[in-house]
């Protein structure tokens, strides 16, 4: 019996089917690949290839969207400070169950804050992949796929990432994608890199 | 099946008090739900129909058609997303978002994994069995090669609800997340249990509504309070007695027991069905609806 967080009398209750036998009903090892980056970065697009490129390859995986999310579990949410964190939060034990399911569960959303990210990956030791949409400001607001940049431009949305609240880029994280000569790669050609190193480090295989 | 004396009143036997509905010959699991027994390996579903997992010709063309289709809705000659600009929305307190559709949906994910997701929720007093239940279920679906997930209150208070407590405002957003979440599971093309004494019937409807008509499957331990408290597997029921929990349940704060379930497991007289058998029959309605398969 333990008292954790706000919650007494709590039991952990120990189950006979556990995770390794769930690994080896799949034939992977279940992990999370966490998408960072600005809005328009390409984030959901990247998600959605390497889901394909996974489901191709006859591994199951799950897409946790920042913004799906926010229409379901996080709709109490707002974007204030502690919100994003919170939202954060959520998201990373959610994916944390998902991967304890067995699941390759690929988290896209900006996550700006250093901090939470990494309060992410302390959750999940070993199966945390960090990929950084490394594109710059410019394109993504050019693309600005939402419309946001052009609002947020008007000042009619306040705190936007990268016009008036910052992005803090990681620091040391296992997947970068960037640019190359000006030019941004296919997402199929990203996905393939994601999933090679998802490959090499023993994630699709029980 | 030898009786089992627990510390509290309940004998297992064999079942008197469930309508014998006997696995049908030959099914992998039924037998052995309980010790887990299968392959020596375990079960995989790469023995079934789809070779999940592994380098299978089958898959191959699929494989190149999806390309395509991937090409054509992800990218353009300069990289940027060619994703139409669907309606920005507000929902709840999230302002300015989108909904992204996605390129595997479930039916395909229900395809690889040869059964259909759905949310089993398993609600009564505590020490009514639903953890157990929730074990046993998941064990006898292993065995049949079925891919399940067990979010069980008490553990999910350890994680994502750890900011919780058990107020009832807390409580109700306890459900809440936990219904959101297992809503997720079944997209995924999982049998998602959660198992949680969900002690309001508003809060469980409310998690019904989240999930396509037929996904929630709705489970009633149906055990007396007096069995529940003879057991008092966690010592909770004493504690509450002297005072030293308030607002538990079946002490008091209210159980309010589902009118309209798809299961009931109910104990008659001093037998109560076992945990396997139980689960049996909740295994059974699941194929009836045809939850496993595709």
């Amino acid at each position: 019996m333990s008292t954790l967080g706000n919650s007494t009398n709590i039991f952990w209750h120990e189950c006979p089917v556990g995770k390794h036998e769930r690994q080896r009903l799949l034939d992977q090892k279940g992990c999370v690949v966490w998408i960072t980056g600005l809005s328009g970065s390409g984030k959901s697009t990247l998600a959605c290839s390497i889901s394909r490129e996974l489901h191709t390859r006859g591994k199951l995986s799950y897409v946790l969207d920042g913004d799906n999310l926010r229409h379901g579990l996080n709709k109490n949410l707002g974007f204030k400070a502690e919100d994003r964190a919170e939202n954060i939060r959520r998201v990373g034990e959610v994916a944390k169950l998902f991967a304890d399911a067995g699941l390759v569960c690929i988290a896209s959303l900006i996550s700006p804050y250093r901090k939470d990210r990494d309060a992410c990956r302390a959750m999940l030791p070993e199966s945390f992949i960090e990929v950084f949409m490394n594109m710059p400001l410019e394109l993504c607001e050019a693309r600005d796929a939402k419309g946001l940049y052009k609002l947020a431009r008007a000042g009619k949305i306040k705190g936007f990432t990268g016009i008036d609240d910052p992005y803090e880029p990681p620091l040391k994280c296992e997947i970068e994608l960037s640019q190359k000569d000006g030019i941004c790669p296919a997402p199929g050609a990203m996905a393939g890199k994601v999933v090679s190193y998802l490959e090499e480090k023993g994630f699709l295989e029980s | 099946m030898p009786a089992i004396r627990g510390p509290g009143a309940c004998v297992y036997g064999t079942s008197g008090a469930l309508r014998s509905r006997r696995a049908k010959d030959g099914e992998l699991g039924f037998v052995g739900c309980c010790s887990g027994l299968g392959a020596a390996r375990g079960p995989q579903l790469r023995s079934r129909v789809l070779r999940l997992g592994g380098r299978s010709a089958r898959l191959a063309p699929v494989g190149a058609m999806e390309q395509g289709r991937t090409a054509y809705v992800n990218s353009k000659a300069d990289g940027s997303e060619g994703e139409n600009l669907h309606q920005i929305s507000t929902v709840g307190n999230s302002t300015n978002i989108k909904w992204h559709g996605c390129s595997v949906d479930k039916l395909e994910r229900q395809e690889l994994l040869q059964q259909k997701g759905c949310v089993i929720w398993i609600t009564g007093l505590s020490g009514s069995g639903k953890s157990t239940l929730a074990c046993a279920l998941s064990r006898g679906l292993h065995s049949r090669g079925k891919l399940t997930y067990i979010l069980d209150g008490d553990n999910v208070r350890h994680g994502l609800n750890s900011d919780l407590s058990f107020r009832a405002e807390d409580r109700a957003e306890n459900i809440r997340r936990i219904g959101e979440v297992a809503k997720l599971f079944a997209d995924s093309g999982l049998i998602c249990i959660a198992s949680l004494i969900s002690p309001y019937r508003k809060d469980r409807s409310a998690c019904r509504a989240m999930l396509p008509g037929g996904d929630f499957i709705e489970v009633f331990m149906d055990v007396p309070l007096q069995v529940c408290e003879a057991r008092d597997p966690k010592g909770l029921y004493k504690l509450a007695r002297a005072g030293k929990i308030k607002g538990f349940t079946g002490i008091d704060d209210p159980y309010e027991p589902p009118l309209d379930c798809e299961i009931v497991l109910q104990q008659e007289g001093s037998k109560c069905a076992s945990p396997c058998e139980m689960a049996e029959e909740v295994i059974c309605f699941l194929e009836e609806k045809g939850y496993l398969r595709a």
